[in-house]
């Protein structure tokens, strides 16, 4: 009978052990640490798609620098859109 | 001896030279490396579920550990309908996974420090999800492009914007896997490279540092893998439930 009150103390202790755990967890460094990676490449990648784009418009319309540039800053507003979304997310996530 | 940071990346071939039409087939070291990690997994995976005990044996418990992880994974953020594409991310991570620590091997080669293998990856995982999505929502997939409660005026602008921000999806899942592999492999070499032109008396610094950084790559390795297929979630999640 002793014995059996010991394993259920034991059982007790370890189910807490796991719910600590568990919370530990969804803050773990390892995904932010990803989000974080996630979010630095994000910025760029817009720029230099729409800065390419630009450049093949302006390839096919002749209209040699103006596209470029005009492509350039909508990149850069794409990029930061980009990086506002994926926060507005990670915030999401985090208050459920 | 001369240290170059960048002989590391060098892709040379193997064996024969194979051309087919205009196109080398030939195999080379980097062919061998994928074909390395991809028998490493099926081995692993193989070995794994061989003998299917009630107290998992050690390979048993790793095999079964990356299926729960990748099923949760998927789950969490596709939700159940994404259930059938659990093969294709299974093995998307498992190969991204393996080529990157097998690349942590002295001597060995990483695959995915090359962008043209990263972005193959990404560019297919695009052009898969893009269908995928107007299969699914036929041409309403379009309203990806259209967010609600926008004036008139600034349609035209928005709609640029937003497109801009679907091709770089492929771009900017390339470049991270890619950069943070060859910099984090150059950054290694570099500091090897230290460590012998300072010799024995200020060699100990730059060797330090050394341990430190394969420690943080293996980590990198990891989480890497990792960001690429919770990205692809991501997107696979963005064209199985349009909610713009």
């Amino acid at each position: 009978m002793k014995n059996l009150k010991e394993i259920t103390t034991r059982l007790e202790i370890a189910k807490k052990n796991i719910r600590k755990n568990k919370i530990i967890n969804k803050s773990s460094n390892v995904t932010s640490l990803g989000k974080a990676f996630k979010i630095s490449t994000e910025l760029v990648a817009a720029v230099v798609v729409g800065t390419t784009l630009g450049f093949i418009l302006d390839n096919w319309f002749g209209t040699k620098p103006w596209l470029t540039i005009c492509f350039f800053f909508i990149g850069a507003v794409a990029g930061i859109l980009n990086v506002i979304k994926s926060a507005k997310n990670m915030h999401k996530n985090f208050k459920e | 001896m001369t240290i170059n940071p960048m002989h590391q990346f060098e892709v040379y071939r193997i064996g024969p030279e194979i051309n087919l039409g205009a196109v080398n087939l030939s195999f080379t070291n980097s062919s061998l490396f994928m074909v390395a990690s991809s028998i490493t997994i099926l081995f692993l995976l193989f070995l794994g579920t061989k003998k299917k005990l009630l107290i998992p044996s050690k390979i048993q418990l790793i095999t079964e550990m990356s299926y729960i992880f990748i099923a949760k994974m998927i789950n969490d953020t596709a939700g159940s309908s994404a259930k059938p594409f659990f093969p294709f991310i299974f093995t998307l991570f498992m190969f991204v996974l393996f080529c990157n620590m097998i690349g942590m091997l002295p001597y060995s080669f990483t695959v995915t420090s090359h962008i043209i293998v990263t972005f193959a990856l990404a560019a297919l995982i695009f052009i898969g999800v893009t269908i995928i999505g107007f299969i699914k929502h036929g041409i309403k997939y379009l309203e990806l492009f259209l967010p609600k409660g926008i004036p008139i005026v600034l349609l035209p602008l928005i709609v640029v914007i937003e497109i801009i921000s679907y091709l770089s999806r492929p771009v900017s899942l390339s470049v991270r896997l890619f950069a943070n592999m060859m910099a984090g492999h150059t950054m290694l070499k570099v500091f090897g490279g230290f460590v012998i032109s300072l010799g024995l008396l200020g060699g100990w610094l730059p060797l330090s540092f050394s341990v430190a950084l394969i420690g943080l790559e293996i980590l990198v390795a990891f989480l890497q893998a990792y960001v690429f297929a919770i990205l692809t979630c991501i997107y696979l999640n963005d064209a199985l439930n349009l909610h713009h």
